[in-house]
């Protein structure tokens, strides 16, 4: 019919995501911004019944429609595999229905506030419960380390295998080093559960 | 090129969430379940007359989209440049793939039920991380 197989431009490289998560104002668009070569980019998507699958929209009528923005960045890791880092959006109780947004994401990272760390409870809840590997990253800002990380973890009911790191979210390579951190905690969980052939 | 809304302003404002579905033909859900957020998609360089000829008789959007992706791009990347919802966006690249515009790429599909990456792919992005 046309030539479109034919064509033999360079094949689209491979692209992963990890999720920044947390709840609003723990600086998710900060850390996506701090290590993202791109400046953050913003889109948006019409939730509604339909889309989300479920029929118990608390507060939403059957003909509703929510509109969820988030912002995202990119990480070119190589040639052959791109990164793209999603921060959720601030509407919680609406992203967590947003299967696009969480299905094959390598893990995720939970940004806390320790002044404020009830705001991240939900998805610490909610990653745990969907089984996506996650790392706590608890963002300093200007360098405010009121908490002991004990204290944390204690607050925030953590898994003891669920890593802990302390960053400032404007930093970039403290940015990276929480990324870093749940690349190692993914590698771990790798090494347990199913140790590659080839090794 | 003006931006789509800009063409309806003497519209209802009251329902803005319904006008991008007009560029789509009143379609809202993309027949396609293939595409997610992070699925790239490129244009295919070459593609017959008549292909090129059907782009031209498409919306404005579509032939945005096939501007935009000479090199590969994300359809949420594609959605952020021409500041439209995700699901008209996706709409949209269903149109440009079913006519041999476009080719897309799946990501690898895991961790719907904590499956994790190969290590080489984790290992890669160590790697690129590290370099950063």
């Amino acid at each position: 019919m046309d030539c479109a197989t034919s064509d033999n431009g360079e094949a689209a490289p491979l692209a992963v995501k990890i999720l920044v998560a947390g709840g609003f104002g723990v600086g998710k668009t900060t850390l996506v911004g701090a290590v993202s070569e791109v400046a953050p980019l913003r889109t948006e998507e019409y939730l509604t019944h339909a889309s989300v699958g479920v029929d118990d929209l608390e507060g939403v009528s059957g003909k509703s429609t929510t509109t969820v923005a988030l912002d995202f960045g990119r990480i070119t890791i190589n040639s052959e595999i791109v990164l793209y880092l999603f921060g959720t959006p601030g509407q919680e109780r609406f992203w967590f229905m947003w299967n696009d947004l969480v299905n094959g994401a390598m893990g995720a990272v939970v940004l806390v506030d320790t002044r404020r760390l009830d705001v991240s409870f939900a998805s610490i809840d909610f990653f745990e419960s969907r089984g996506v590997p996650f790392v706590v990253g608890v963002n300093c800002f200007h360098g405010i380390k009121d908490r002991t990380e004990e204290e944390i973890r204690k607050a925030l009911d953590l898994d003891p295998q669920v890593p802990l790191v302390l960053c400032d979210a404007r930093d970039r390579t403290a940015g990276r080093d929480v990324l870093l951190a749940l690349i190692d905690h993914l590698m771990a969980a790798r090494s347990r559960t199913a140790p590659d052939p080839v090794s | 090129m003006k931006h789509w809304t800009e063409r309806f302003d003497d519209d209802d404002g009251e329902e803005p969430l319904v006008r991008p579905y007009t560029i789509t033909g009143g379609r809202t859900i993309s027949e396609r379940d293939d595409l997610a957020l992070i699925t790239l998609v490129t244009a295919i360089s070459r593609v017959s007359p008549e292909t090129a000829r059907r782009l031209r008789k498409m919306q404005p959007e579509h032939r945005a989209i096939v501007g935009l992706c000479k090199r590969p791009l994300a359809v949420a990347e594609v959605a952020s440049a021409l500041k439209l919802p995700v699901s008209v966006t996706k709409i949209l690249i269903g149109d440009l793939i079913d006519t041999g515009q476009l080719r897309a790429r799946a990501p690898l599909a895991f961790a719907k039920a904590g499956g994790l990456p190969d290590m080489t792919i984790l290992e890669a992005v160590r790697d690129g991380l590290r370099n950063l």
